[in-house]
């Protein structure tokens, strides 16, 4: 029970908008365990941004636990919550989210500043090391507008890695590249979960995209709606694409 | 941390136009405070130097002699007694001169004005040559020579005057011209003497315009007194700042030895006259004052002229504060998703925080660095070119004839840590508004 690196029970998630209340998330129940390679699938306004913000630590339930790497975050300030995702976490963003002033070497290295208690030459090693691993060495000097959208990824990759974290999440990290070299980041994501059994959990609508996870986690408004881990079947499940690419063609 | 630093600087760089702007609008607030400050210094330092070469030590030992109600004399009997208790009290002292007062007419054959006189012995008092420039005769007399005439040193000789051009000028006389003296002696008649104008000096603000220096013996002889009678003595000391403490410990010394003392005041002592004339004492009594108090009833001007700047300055403040918290709330909205994401990423509110101030600390320290040189620079420049002051009263109240921006380096460093502590405050609020915003809202914020 206890080795589960994520868990969120029997969350609900509102927000406030206007008069009205959106019901984002409604009652999810997950368990996920150290070393899975997790999709959470579902269509536009699924709630599947909710979720990531939650395990993120970058937002609350309105009830319901969630628990990521040992902590409630329910009873969490935003100091512990700060030192959560800082330890504990790395992040990839859709529009790889870098910071535009600092070069790939400086944006990799970010974390590690924040983290202190390293030395300069450490860190040097690390991120080389690093940087050679999601394959940008030759770029470490440029700064992200010089970089394709798939490098900026791998950037992104780099940046998460950096601090050797428990989870990464990726909130639809192959949304704004091309299939191929989408395909391809998340063959990276995969390699690096295999190789140092890294969680990873990330967000698509992409069916190809999802088709590369291990376990998929099917949302739909709000509430999850097929898992294949919990089906048993332990590989991406026909059943929970077909279910999506049904939805899929409703929603958009 | 030094990849904050990085940043603030990056992207102090990116938004370069920005920067630039405000920066600029920093940089001349600062030069004008710096010259202001300058402009209010140079009247301060051509006050004292002005008042202390004509008019006043640091410390002054003066005081009146009364006979009856009704009357008072300016002087001071047994005077070289008094200054034999101020060598023997006082330390730290450069030199000790004294001069006699008096007061009347100047009358020529076409005109007249009224002037305090000053008698003054120039081979004791050696500073009042070195302070005193000769005007060169074409300044005060139409058509004149672009050479000085006369001499200051022939004061020494019997019923000599120096006047200043401007006074010159209106008496309409030049060096060797004759000028009768008048007065109402203190016993209640009036004396005159005949004067010869050996020497015309340049003026030296409001002072000069109504001082004429003189012999002692012809200020003597006007008003009939003794030889041991002086007007006041002036004492100068090694630091102008001790001549609070000087005043206190000559009062003190004086009525140890047993003089009467008149009761502290900080007027200048002519502007006492009147107020002893009605007292009901006989005898001396000794006053002391200092050269502050002397030049207390000008201190207007510098009140005034400190006053307008601060006004000047405190609008221009305002203005700027408002231009840096736009600017910053600008910046702050451009990074929001950044802001987000380094957020996301573990860095803590304190640090964004910091981020922000550090940017407004750079821009604001930079800036003020260099307003603040350029200012010290072009008041520096000013001074040097002897730039003429075109108008007479202008003159007056500047106390030189000509641009004097006195640079000081106390205020230099105070008009940078003020403005680049204006540039914090202002970029304050943006940033903590930076540092309080929600991650996952800055995440998702589309710019
Ligand atoms: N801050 C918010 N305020 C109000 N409603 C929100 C907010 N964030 C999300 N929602 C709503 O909650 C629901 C779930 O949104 P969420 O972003 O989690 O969906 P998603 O599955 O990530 O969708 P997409 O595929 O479009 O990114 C949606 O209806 C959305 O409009
Ligand atoms: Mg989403």
């Amino acid at each position: 029970m206890s080795s589960a690196i994520v868990e969120l029970n029997d969350v609900i998630k509102d927000y406030p908008l206007g008069k009205l209340t959106v019901h984002a998330v409604r009652g999810v129940s997950i368990r996920i365990e150290k070393g899975e390679f997790t999709a959470i699938a579902g269509p536009s306004g699924s709630g599947k941004t909710t979720i990531l913000n939650l395990i993120g630590c970058v937002d609350v339930p309105t009830s319901g636990k969630v628990s990521v790497a040992g902590s409630l975050t329910n009873d969490l300030g935003d100091r512990a919550l700060t030192a959560l995702r800082l330890h504990k976490l790395g992040f990839i963003f859709q529009s790889f989210n870098l910071i535009g002033v600092l070069n790939v070497f400086q944006n990799v290295e970010f974390p590690l500043l924040l983290q202190g208690g390293m030395s300069k030459g450490e860190r040097a090693k690390r991120v080389d090391r690093i940087v050679e691993e999601v394959g940008l060495t030759a770029h470490v000097k440029h700064r992200p507008n010089e970089l394709s959208g798939g490098q900026r990824q791998r950037v992104a990759i780099a940046r998460a890695l950096v601090t050797n974290p428990a989870i990464i999440l990726a909130d639809e990290p192959t949304a704004n590249i091309d299939s191929a070299t989408g395909h391809s980041i998340i063959e990276l994501m995969k390699q690096i979960n295999d190789e140092q059994k890294t969680t990873f959990i990330f967000s698509t609508h992409d069916q190809k995209v999802m088709e590369q996870a291990r376990r998929i986690i099917l949302l739909k408004d709000g509430v999850v709606v097929d898992d294949n881990a919990q089906n048993g079947d332990g590989q991406a499940s026909g059943a929970a694409g077909e279910k999506l690419s049904g939805t899929d063609e409703v929603e958009e | 941390m030094r990849v904050f630093l990085t940043i603030a600087l990056r992207n102090l760089l990116l938004a370069w136009r920005r920067s630039a702007f405000l920066g600029v609008a920093i940089a001349a607030v600062t030069l004008l405070m710096v010259l202001l400050l300058s402009l209010s210094q140079g009247i301060r330092d051509n006050l004292i130097f002005a008042a202390t070469a004509l008019t006043t030590g640091h410390v002054n030992v003066s005081g009146f002699y009364k006979t009856a109600q009704g009357d008072a004399s300016p002087i001071v009997t047994g005077a070289a007694e008094a200054r034999a208790v101020v060598e023997k009290h006082l330390e730290g002292v450069d030199f000790i001169v004294d001069r006699q007062n008096g007061f009347g007419k100047v009358v020529s054959a076409t005109s007249s004005l009224q002037s305090v006189f000053k008698g003054i012995d120039v081979s004791q008092d050696t500073r009042f040559l070195k302070a005193v420039q000769l005007a060169e005769e074409r300044e005060y007399v139409k058509d004149g020579r672009a050479e000085v005439i006369g001499s200051a040193e022939d004061l020494a000789k019997p019923n000599s005057i120096l006047l200043f051009a401007s006074q010159a000028k209106r008496l309409e006389v030049q060096v060797g011209d004759a000028l009768t003296l008048t007065t109402q002696t203190f016993r209640g008649m009036t004396n005159t003497a005949e004067v010869t104008v050996v020497a015309v000096a340049k003026d030296l603000g409001m002072i000069s315009s109504f001082h004429v220096f003189m012999p002692p013996k012809t200020l003597l002889d006007i008003y009939q007194l003794k030889e041991n009678t002086t007007g006041v003595i002036m004492v100068y000391l090694d630091d102008i700042d001790r001549a609070n403490e000087a005043r206190a410990e000559l009062y003190k010394a004086f009525e140890d030895e047993g003089y009467s003392m008149m009761e502290y005041d900080p007027r200048p002592y002519f502007m006492k006259f009147e107020g002893v004339m009605g007292e009901d004492w006989r005898g001396q009594r000794i006053d002391i004052t200092t050269w502050e108090d002397e030049t207390s009833f000008m201190s207007w001007i510098l009140t005034a002229v400190d006053t307008i700047s601060f006004i000047l300055i405190a609008v221009l403040t305002i203005i700027i504060a408002i231009g840096i918290t736009n600017t910053m709330w600008i910046a702050v909205r451009e990074r929001t998703r950044e802001l987000g994401t380094v957020r996301a990423i573990g860095m803590s509110k304190r640090q964004v925080l910091l981020l922000f101030m550090l940017e407004a600390l750079i821009l604001g320290f930079a800036s003020t660095v260099v307003g603040a040189a350029i200012g010290a620079g072009i008041a520096t420049g000013i001074t040097a070119a002897h730039i003429a002051v075109p108008i007479e009263a202008m003159q007056i109240i500047l106390m030189s004839e000509t641009v004097v921006l006195s640079v000081n380096l106390g205020h230099v460093i105070s008009a940078v840590l003020v403005f680049t502590l204006v540039t914090a405050l202002a970029a304050a609020w943006p940033a903590i508004r930076a540092s309080r915003l929600q991650p996952v809202t800055a995440i998702h914020h589309i710019d």
